[in-house]
């Protein structure tokens, strides 16, 4: 044995934060938005060189587009200063009979949740008594605290 | 070759189902006043591939299309030809979430991907499937080595020499030992199957929603009970999720162990799950009665936005 790891057992249960079940469901929330995100950015390799040299196009009816073109961007921005938030709490408070897309949304499950891992992936049988993350075996258990355990504030 | 005129051309072109009325009206500004099209079509892509599936089954009364996109997965009953809006259920897990959800794991496990959402995209595609015993997926996933027949190596592009992420096959693969090549490597176990299950079950990663095929069977039992038989016999699956490996065995094992035992099941899975709705749009603009559900351009300048929201059933 090279070195002796600090076991989670040696912490003090004094030291030891536990968050409260609000913050978790916070925490939570904050997880799942994270997954909604639409990813627009700038090609990552878009500065890498190109390997094969693509012929420049001339085209001709180039100047009869740019007359027919109308600037619709700033009317459409003006329009819609709402954002998407904004108009499903307007959806929600009109009064309109039927279905809508809040109602159309699926219910929660009938089926229990199963719990996996947060470090390998694997079913868990477990819980981070700190910050609510759940576990599979002591070795995962390590890797959280050193790596993720109360290691940003919500 | 395919310099199409606007003025002349009618369009068919889809939406998602309840969408806001602002955004509809502004859909019908664009494609009336600034493109000028002859004839407008707006229609929910689900409606247009039940088209394609009643063209080819005659006999059919009810279907429902479960259309698993990029944004979310919609279950959409319809029966003679038209949607029944009380069964519309919407389960917010599309391929967008997948996508962010295995950078999210791959990032915190092996190696930072979290800019490089097209890649992992492309990975997703390749390497995931739906498995159909989940957890003895889990067992197998588990063990070392050989016996571990769920592990597959990525090589990861470099766009120099690799300009494309592969799958290694399983001779290649090196279980001891590190690898003398350059090349980057992902090695995926419980991933491959673990990202597709969150469209089974969106609750294993905290979304309480129902997964497809407890939707299905919930839209299936909101309808009238003379209708249900007919649903379970015609079940359509479509949309990018669809190509999964394994996808539609795992939803009709699913549905059947859900379902009465009475009624029979069948689930469908067309050739071409992305294209399908395209098909049934094209199967409509050849259909007489075509112009009567369009919009024409001077019906749109006399009566303006309320005669699309009265023809169009979005």
């Amino acid at each position: 044995m090279a070195e002796k790891k600090t076991t989670v057992r040696s912490q003090d249960p004094n030291q030891r934060r536990v968050l409260d079940s609000a913050t978790r469901q916070r925490r939570l929330t904050r997880q799942l938005e994270a997954l909604e995100k639409d990813n627009f950015q700038d090609d990552p390799h878009a500065s890498l060189p190109q390997l094969v040299k693509r012929l420049p196009q001339f085209d001709e009816s180039n100047e009869s587009g740019k007359r027919r073109k109308k600037t619709r961007g700033d009317h459409f921005k003006q329009r819609f200063r709402k954002n998407f938030q904004a108009l499903l709490e307007e959806e929600d408070l009109s009064v309109s009979e039927g279905p809508n897309y809040l109602t159309a949304c699926a219910e929660p499950s009938k089926f229990p949740q199963r719990h996996f891992c947060a470090v390998c992936g694997f079913p868990s049988n477990y819980t981070c008594v700190s910050c609510g993350a759940r576990y599979c075996c002591v070795r995962c258990l390590g890797t959280h605290h050193e790596t993720r355990c109360l290691k940003w504030t919500v | 070759l395919y310099i199409v005129d606007f003025a002349d051309t009618s369009i068919v072109i889809t939406e998602p189902y309840f969408t806001f009325s602002s955004i509809q009206e502004s859909m019908n500004e664009i494609l009336f006043e600034e493109y000028q099209f002859q004839s407008v079509l707006r229609i929910n892509a689900g409606s247009l591939s039940a088209h394609r599936y009643f063209h080819e089954n005659n006999a059919e009364l009810c279907c429902i299309v479960v259309d698993s996109g990029f944004s979310s997965t919609h279950i959409v009953p319809h029966c003679r030809g038209r949607k029944m809006k009380e069964g519309i259920c919407r389960i917010n897990v599309g391929g967008k979430l997948l996508t962010n959800h295995l950078k999210e794991i791959i990032s915190y496990r092996q190696l930072h991907v979290m800019d490089e959402t097209y890649v992992i995209n492309q990975v997703k595609e390749d390497v995931c499937y739906v498995s159909q015993d989940f957890y003895k997926d889990m067992e197998t996933a588990q063990l070392k080595g050989e016996d571990n027949t769920v592990m597959r190596e990525y090589v990861l592009p470099d766009f120099s020499s690799i300009k494309k992420g592969f799958c290694k096959p399983r001779e290649e693969m090196n279980f001891t030992g590190k690898y003398k090549t350059g090349e980057q490597i992902l090695r995926l176990t419980n991933e491959r199957f673990a990202v597709p299950e969150m469209l089974f079950h969106p609750s294993d990663i905290g979304i309480q929603e129902m997964g497809i095929p407890e939707a299905l069977v919930n839209s299936i039992n909101n309808m009238p009970e003379e209708m249900q038989p007919h649903f379970y016999k015609n079940i359509v699956l479509t949309g990018g999720n669809a190509l999964f490996p394994g996808y539609r065995d795992r939803v009709y094992k699913e549905v059947r162990a859900l379902a009465p035992v009475e009624y029979q099941v069948s689930v469908a899975l067309p050739q071409n799950p992305v294209c399908y709705p395209w098909e049934g749009g094209k199967l409509l603009a050849e259909n007489p009665d075509f112009e009567e559900m369009v919009v024409t351009r001077e019906d749109y300048e006399e009566n303006g936005h309320y005669v699309c929201e009265e023809k169009f059933d979005i």
